[in-house]
């Protein structure tokens, strides 16, 4: 258990965390401590990512009544870790897993409404934006043109899209929830 | 209910003799009372203990400001609200003082209300074109601490002899009766925070019961008071569309629809700080579980999409109830008011539609 401890102390001063993180750190289960060590070394976390994966999990662990350890453990946290990619890479897998786990119905609103982006079939320059959490009632559009040629393909393509039931439903779930 | 009762009384030294002080030291004159040259020393540093503790001391600051609420970027009401005291003796698990008064808990009733009277006194005279609300409920509860500091018996008479004024006075408690014998003249409006019958349980620690309050309200509605109802902060729970359903059929069982001033809905808004002093409660609550996401102004709220519904369906429960109740949506940007209301309105506009109600 000393060694969980003395690891934990040894990696925050190695990556500068503040005393604040580590006293709260050290105050956690044996179990939960070790999770959290174990997340933090293999995306060699600085203070502030490890915060912020920190919250969601305690906030899903406080809701689900499940332990930090039992969610950073879960099958989803585990495949984004396994992950054959770059280290920043699997640090935004983990933490796309959490938000999921942590926003369900706004997760399961956003998927929804990327599926309808894709149905607009929007020419490869144009790119649609959701707000960030929904926290608003703009859509975002991107546009990225070469000619006027390709300028006048994008802002049909656009003006088709508009008219169509699926942008009306895309907006609709900007509305409300569902 | 009882009336609330500190464990002991702390008065500064130069405000022993106002009238504040002598009324505290006669209705508690079995509790050890400190008079103190300096009354911030009486704030302990535990916040819980501040809850226990009476300060009456001199407010040295402005009375009379506007309310908070009106953020940039958010819809405003035009509302002011007035400190006649700070802190509350009750214990809701999502109540913003516990972050904002974190190293200032006492429980403080100020001994120159005369003096915010006064302010008040000046700006309704240099306006009298316009009518102002005025609201006690900001920092403490309107009534909580009446039954010790009569304050009541102050604010009615003044508000009822100032044509261009509205008082209300918010609370979560049935203190009434020293307002029952006073004559309003239609300018007070008594509020009360309503919530699920659950959340009441379980999250507001104190205060009257659901029924307790809904009974208070019958009592000022007959002697001519003007009741608001709060439905703020609305909590993201499993069952919510018929728990706030059932909770808006009580009301309505309870009081004439015909004489509410107004009725606002919020949602939960939180700071880092108060989501932290939240989560470090001794008991646990289930009110953080919702979605809540970052806002632009910097709290959390549950995402734009579930407030949306929520307002929606609470509007269209409380319209079947009368088409014609005063409405409006507090702390919310103007597209949030678009999508509920299908208008935005300027913030003297929505100031009016609700004085206006009371005509």
């Amino acid at each position: 258990m000393s060694s969980t401890i003395d690891e934990i102390r040894r990696f925050a001063e190695q990556r500068h965390y503040r005393p604040a993180t580590l006293e709260r750190w050290l105050v956690l289960s044996p179990f939960d401590g070790a999770a959290l060590l174990q997340l933090a070394q293999s995306l060699r976390l600085s203070d502030n990512q490890l915060r912020d994966l920190w919250a969601w999990a305690g906030e899903i662990a406080a809701r689900d009544q499940h332990s930090l350890a039992e969610v950073l453990g879960s099958a989803e946290i585990c495949s984004a870790l396994r992950q054959p990619v770059g280290r920043h890479d699997q640090l935004k897998l983990v933490k796309a897993a959490l938000r999921r786990r942590r926003f369900p119905q706004l997760s399961a609103n956003e998927d929804r409404m990327r599926v309808l982006v894709r149905q607009l079939n929007l020419p490869a320059g144009v790119r649609v934006e959701l707000p960030e959490f929904l926290e608003g009632d703009e859509l975002t559009i991107h546009m990225g043109v070469r000619d006027p040629k390709t300028l006048r393909l994008a802002a049909a393509a656009l003006l088709a899209a508009a008219d169509s039931p699926t942008c009306a439903e895309l907006f609709h779930l900007l509305d409300e929830a569902p | 209910m009882t009336a609330w009762t500190p464990d002991e009384v702390w008065i500064e030294r130069s405000e022993a003799d106002s009238a504040v002080a002598r009324r505290v030291r006669e209705r508690l004159p079995d509790l050890p009372t400190h008079v103190v040259d300096d009354p911030s020393s009486a704030n302990p540093y535990e916040f819980a203990a501040g809850k226990r503790r009476l300060v009456v001391q001199r407010h040295r600051g402005t009375f009379l400001q506007a309310c908070p609420a009106g953020t940039s970027g958010l819809v405003c009401c035009n509302y002011l609200v007035m400190n006649f005291a700070s802190n509350c003796p009750f214990d809701c698990t999502y109540c913003f003082l516990q972050d904002y008064l974190r190293n200032n808990s006492a429980i403080k009733i100020f001994s120159n209300p005369e003096d915010g009277l006064a302010e008040a006194a000046a700006v309704l005279r240099a306006h009298p074109e316009r009518t102002f609300r005025i609201g006690t409920g900001e920092l403490a509860d309107s009534l909580a601490l009446d039954p010790i500091s009569g304050l009541s018996e102050l604010l009615v008479p003044f508000f009822a002899a100032h044509a261009n004024a509205m008082l209300e006075l918010k609370t979560k408690r049935d203190c009434i009766e020293s307002l029952l014998h006073l004559d309003p003249k239609g300018r007070v409006v008594v509020s009360w925070s309503m919530n699920t019958r659950a959340v009441t349980a379980n999250d507001e620690a104190g205060t009257a019961s659901f029924d307790a309050r809904l009974a208070a309200a019958r009592r000022v509605q007959a002697a001519g008071y003007k009741v608001g109802i709060h439905f703020d902060p609305l909590i993201d729970q499993p069952g919510w569309e018929s728990a706030y359903r059932e909770a808006i059929r009580d009301i309505f069982r309870a009081i004439d629809p015909k004489a509410v001033a107004w009725i606002s809905l919020g949602s939960l808004r939180l700071g880092s700080g108060l989501k932290a002093a939240i989560r470090s409660r001794p008991t646990a609550t289930t009110i953080l579980d919702g979605e809540l996401v970052p806002s632009p102004d910097g709290k959390d709220r549950v995402w734009r999409g579930v407030r949306i519904k929520m307002y929606r369906r609470l509007l269209d429960e409380l319209r079947s109830v009368d088409s014609c109740l005063p409405l409006y949506v507090c702390m919310e940007p103007a597209g949030v008011w678009e999508k509920v209301f299908g208008n935005i309105p300027s913030d003297r506009q929505l100031a009016d539609h609700l004085v206006g109600a009371l005509a």
